[in-house]
């Protein structure tokens, strides 16, 4: 047989630094925001540093992920396999994450305590009207989601300028919804450090907000790789992951809406 | 996904001569390829490229063989059609001169699972629970020495 075919069809990976390298960058990122919030001397020096080297190493990662799979076609079907089912999971342990947001939402906010005035939103706290900015960011939302679902069947079907349009739809409309969350951010009548409110109610939409960057940012790299023609017609499994982390986000915020904004106003 | 893609390359099936093999292991011409072949032609300019125009190396033998309807690698257990004599030993096909295998008896499943290493050097190998033999078919080079 030719020997330079490998006998399974497994990606074996390379030695490669940027497991480590991202560690120390998400360190230093994490510890230098600590100092700025505690208004330590040069912690946004730090912190700036922190964020271009975590973006400066995922890139690097990236390009080396898509090198294997597109460029030296290492991601067989078993591998493809192996990659969603990881992916899948990875999805199911963040779904838990936002359980132990929305456990501790429901835990102050279900039987408030007398010093909350025995009601919710406690005594005091002028609570957001849901039926505002939070309803058209749910409209927002919404949307993207069918707009996404536009670009992959675009690229299914092979319609390139679909996929592009659609792409930039969902991230146009990804990017005004953080911009009205920020715009609600600016404008609360309430802070982080308002009692347990302003802690729920931050924590909450705050790691939610966090995730829909992320997600921006997976979709925006789907999208390069279809402008730099990485991905083909049925084997694009970043952008399908992309796809379901974003609907993930959907979902969590329509939980958000009814449960935080809605019921806990 | 995988539905979808197993979908796309039956519709795209032109099959290719077949050439009669001795083994499984490796799907037809595949193994005698030279590495032009591992390079598709792109998509053109404008375009969504197909997995048959843009996959590479081993993703893209994978897509040959499949073209011939045949899977490139054999990832499907041992079937045992009997229990293993000396005469009549159950053949365990292997790119490597050794391979693992987890005995189960025959039929299988009739006890726990033994791992036995079966050996291209041994004359046969033998599950000391019930017995069943084994014999290595070599489909490997000699001179290649399992570097990934």
């Amino acid at each position: 047989m030719n020997r330079s075919v490998q006998a399974h069809p497994f990606h074996l990976v390379e030695a490669s630094p940027w497991p480590l390298a991202v560690s120390f960058s998400l360190l230093t990122t994490t510890l230098s925001g600590v100092m700025t919030f505690h208004g330590y001397s040069n912690g946004t020096f730090l912190l700036t540093l922190g964020l271009i080297s975590t973006v400066a190493t995922m890139t690097l990662w990236f390009k080396d992920v898509s090198r294997e799979g597109t460029f030296q076609g290492h991601h067989t079907f078993a591998v493809q396999k192996g990659l969603t089912l990881g992916f899948v999971l990875f999805v199911v342990s963040e779904v838990f994450f936002f359980i132990s947001i929305f456990w501790a939402f429901f835990h102050s906010s279900l039987a408030p305590t007398v010093e909350l005035g025995a009601h919710w939103p406690p005594a005091g706290i002028q609570a957001l009207n849901p039926w505002e900015v939070p309803l058209l960011n749910t409209v927002i939302l919404l949307s993207s989601g069918a707009t996404v679902t536009y670009a992959h069947h675009s690229l299914i079907q092979g319609n390139r300028a679909g996929v592009i349009y659609g792409l930039i739809a969902t991230i146009t409309l990804a990017v005004v919804f953080t911009g009205f969350q920020g715009f609600e951010y600016y404008n609360a009548p309430f802070t982080f450090s308002d009692g347990v409110y302003g802690s729920t109610f931050y924590m909450a939409t705050g790691f939610h907000g966090l995730h829909v960057i992320i997600g921006t940012i997976f979709l925006t790299v789907g999208l390069f790789r279809v402008l730099s023609y990485h991905l083909t017609d049925h084997h694009h499994l970043g952008f399908e992951t992309a796809i379901l982390y974003w609907h993930f986000v959907d979902v969590v915020w329509l939980f958000l809406f009814i449960s935080v904004y809605w019921w806990g106003s | 996904m995988f539905a979808l893609r197993r979908a796309a390359v039956r519709a795209i099936a032109t099959p290719r001569p077949t050439v009669v093999r001795p083994f499984s292991v490796l799907a037809g011409n595949v193994a005698h390829r030279d590495a032009d072949s591992l390079i598709g032609p792109g998509a053109q300019p404008g375009t969504v490229p197909t997995d048959l125009e843009q996959a590479t190396g081993l993703e893209r033998l994978e897509l040959l063989a499949k073209l011939e309807g045949k899977e490139l690698f054999d990832m499907e257990p041992l079937n045992m059609t009997h229990l293993g004599t000396k005469q009549n030993p159950i053949v365990v096909k292997s790119m490597d001169t050794t391979r693992f295998v987890g005995c189960t008896g025959y039929p299988a499943e009739s006890h726990d699972t033994i791992w036995l290493t079966v050996n291209k050097e041994h004359d046969f190998d033998r599950c000391p629970e019930c017995g069943s033999v084994y014999k290595l078919d070599f489909q490997g080079s000699e001179d290649a020495h399992g570097h990934h």
